[in-house]
């Protein structure tokens, strides 16, 4: 991402932002709200359009509406904090959609990668069911199963945990640090410290639309340099 | 004319009834979503398009756009075969297909509008194309929360087909004039037993709406 | 009950005059028939006129005022044309005629519109004291209804363009043939004329469009209503002159009021008789030299 500006009318909700992820890197984007974090991970596959600047994928530019955005769209994988599964079909239907539609793979194949997937994401025994028959972390799980799905080469992760109830985080937070550590290039806007502790490349610390400080987990977390990190860190940190 | 024959022409009728309906019920489901789709779609052509024909049809009176379908296509030397009576039919069922379609649409839009945001951001996030999204994941979702009113909206076509006796099509209503022609003394009884007719045809339609919508459910 | 059943008939009226509302009507003008009488016909008002026996006619009497049902969508027989209150034609001269006859002068007699669906039972619930409506009498209607009359054969007819070669119903064969939806020229040509093409409206006046456009190839219904459209329409058309089937118009009677149906009957009978009935006919139809008048059926 290169010099990435984006304006909501009068509101400034992404200042200046450069951002370079590579192959395989996992890397963590934290901030107090408000701060531009999930406005700068919507924009990677173009649900959030900017107002200047560039951001490629693979060294290809991002295109406008279409058929190859929409291409785009299918290797990047996307989990949003509401989950967003499709209500009105089934857990494996869900998770077929996209390889049935945009991939083309028959029904056959479609459902037999859709069930390894279900499997390693540990609800393949809820494949009939319909997502408001399921827990908020069997859900979510099932979410990263839909974006797995594709065979992204990126996964965005939209504050994945926030909307789950604690008992329910861990089992999210697991599927992501496996994945994290199969290879997968992930990026990833939460709250979860302990989650950028274990399985972050980088921590990347925004606010109010820029990004502040880019660092390694171990050195960001014991020694921030800004002093709206330290603010940032101190706020969550004390309880 | 006894009682026997009167029932046959009634059944008669009542059959000229429901081949329109189901013509025509077919006719507008599909032109309802196709308005629909360009309704909502990003393309300013479309949405201007069907907006405008949904507003110049939907607020024309039905007699009117039978009127135009009747004697307008014709003068054009629109026509779908030799015989007038099947012209007359086809004219019919395309007049209460434009006519009911852009009710389906605009019931189907509101549908839509209750359709959360996410769930066409997860389409398109899968990499779904807008096309798809709206025939995959809104469109059935929306189709789903607009059952009733989509029953209502079916009901009234099912009614308006009576205006299509006045151009050449045979059904309830012509049978109702027909037997009060024949029998002056049971006019009451007639009119009656019309209103019966599509009152059992009405509530049959309700019941199968009721059907649907606990079918079809979906659970948020 | 009978409330209810008002309110039906009245709502009847609203359906199918809304349904008729939809013809493009000229204005009509009586037909220049026979030239001698472009005048309309005056009938001298019988003052003493006393039909005691009769409840309807009492009770008119009493009201000042003298309720006949008519049609207001025939050319020619019972009609309102386009910026007039007052209906004209054939059977308006006719409930003229019987009503001075009964002692009521013209501005005594209220028109109102009646159409096939609610004759009868305007009649059976008195929102009518009689019926002059192209009504043509027959058993099923004489169960709830009295006739007098009839003052008119009607017969089943053609009316086709002036350069037509149909010269009769066994030439509609592949033709296509228009009338009003549900009417009993149209269920006469779908039953004894199978090979001609049936195409139906609601109101006469789409047919004769269609005629005019060459759509239809005729239009068929009571010739007096066919001879209406001809005058109207005068060089255009023609009608073919063979009626193949009888519709004898009555006057239509509130049921078991025979003093009223005698009444009626005599008047009838006098018009015909002094001429009065011939000048209605030329008046509103056209030269009445080759129509026969009727027998009056006293039942």
């Amino acid at each position: 991402m290169v010099d990435v500006e984006k304006h909501y009318g009068d509101f400034h909700a992404l200042k200046h932002v450069n951002l370079d992820v590579q192959h395989g890197e996992v890397v963590v984007v934290i901030g107090p709200s408000g701060s531009g974090k999930s406005t700068l991970c919507r924009t990677i596959n173009r649900l959030e359009t900017i107002t200047s600047g560039t951001i490629t994928i693979d060294g290809k530019e991002l295109p406008a509406e279409g058929a190859e955005l929409a291409a785009l769209r299918s290797d990047v994988g996307m989990v949003f904090q509401s989950f967003n599964l499709f209500s009105h079909k089934t857990i494996l239907e869900n998770v077929t959609l996209g390889p049935i539609k945009v991939r083309k793979l028959s029904r056959a194949q479609a459902e037999e990668q859709a069930m390894t997937l279900l499997e390693r994401v540990g609800v393949a025994h809820q494949a009939d069911k319909y997502p408001a028959q399921l827990s908020g972390g069997q859900q979510q799980r099932v979410a990263i199963a839909r974006a797995l799905a594709m065979k992204p080469k990126v996964m965005l992760f939209d504050e994945p945990t926030s909307a789950l109830d604690p008992e329910m985080i861990n089992e999210v937070l697991d599927v992501m640090v496996e994945l994290a550590k199969d290879g997968m290039t992930m990026v990833v806007v939460t709250h979860e410290m302990g989650f950028a502790r274990k399985a972050a490349n980088r921590v990347v610390f925004m606010s109010d639309g820029e990004i502040v400080e880019v660092d390694e987990p171990e050195e960001f977390f014991t020694n921030p340099k800004s002093d709206r990190a330290k603010d940032f860190l101190s706020k969550i940190l004390t309880h | 004319m006894d009682l026997p024959e009167l029932l046959r022409l009634f059944f008669s009728g009542m059959w000229g009834t429901l081949e329109l309906f189901f013509v025509a019920l077919i006719g507008s489901f599909v032109l309802g979503t196709i308005l629909a789709g360009m309704r909502v779609s990003p393309t300013p052509v479309l949405r201007i398009a069907a907006s405008t024909y949904i507003n110049v049809v939907r607020n024309t009176p039905l007699t009117l756009v039978m009127f135009f379908c009747a004697f307008g296509l014709p003068f054009l030397d629109i026509r779908f075969g030799a015989s007038s009576s099947f012209n007359s039919f086809i004219y019919a069922s395309i007049a209460l297909t434009a006519y009911t379609a852009c009710f389906v649409a605009e019931t189907l839009k509101s549908g839509i509008a209750t359709i959360p945001v996410g769930q066409a951001e997860a389409a398109r996030a899968v990499g779904l194309t807008f096309g798809q999204t709206l025939g995959e994941v809104i469109l059935p979702q929306a189709f789903r929360t607009v059952i009733p009113p989509l029953g209502s909206v079916i009901i009234a076509m099912l009614k308006n087909t009576s205006i299509a006796s006045a151009f050449n099509n045979r059904e309830l209503i012509s049978a109702m004039r027909n037997a009060i022609e024949l029998r002056g003394d049971l006019v009451i009884p007639i009119l009656f037993g019309t209103a019966l007719g599509y009152l059992l045809l009405a509530l049959i339609l309700g019941r199968v709406f009721d059907y649907l919508e606990r079918k079809l459910v979906i659970l948020r | 009950m009978k409330k209810l059943s008002i309110s039906i008939a009245s709502a009847a009226v609203g359906l199918l005059v809304l349904g008729g509302c939809g013809q493009g009507g000229t204005p009509e003008e009586p037909a220049e028939g026979g030239g001698e009488s472009q005048a309309a016909p005056e009938y001298p008002v019988n003052e003493n006129a006393d039909v005691a026996d009769s409840k309807t006619w009492q009770a008119a009497k009493d009201a000042g005022e003298l309720k006949v049902g008519v049609k207001f969508d025939q050319p020619g027989l019972g009609n309102v044309s386009t910026g007039s209150d007052q209906p004209e034609g054939f059977d308006i001269e006719i409930a003229k005629m019987v009503g001075a006859e009964l002692g009521f002068a013209p501005d005594e007699i209220k028109f109102t519109e009646t159409v096939s669906a609610n004759r009868e039972p305007f009649l059976q619930q008195g929102n009518v004291d009689m019926v002059v409506a192209t009504y043509t009498i027959n058993d099923e209607r004489k169960k709830v209804v009295d006739f007098a009359g009839p003052y008119y054969v009607a017969g089943q007819d053609l009316l086709v363009a002036a350069d037509s070669d149909i010269a009769g119903p066994e030439d509609l064969a592949g033709k296509k043939v228009c009338s009003v939806d549900g009417s009993t020229p149209a269920q006469n040509i779908e039953e004894k004329y199978k090979d001609a093409e049936l195409v139906t409206y609601d109101t006469y006046s789409k047919c004769v469009t269609d005629l005019q456009s060459g759509s239809v190839d005729a239009v068929t219904t009571d010739d007096a209503i066919l001879r209406g459209y001809a005058a109207q329409f005068e060089g255009e058309f023609k009608v073919v002159g063979k009626p193949f089937t009888e519709e004898p118009y009555g006057v239509g009677l509130p049921k078991d009021d025979k003093a009223l149906r005698d009444a009626v009957n005599d008047a009838l009978q006098k018009g015909m008789d002094d001429g009065k009935w011939t000048e209605a006919f030329e008046y509103t139809l056209g030269p009445a030299d080759d129509v026969k008048m009727p027998e009056i059926d006293r039942y």
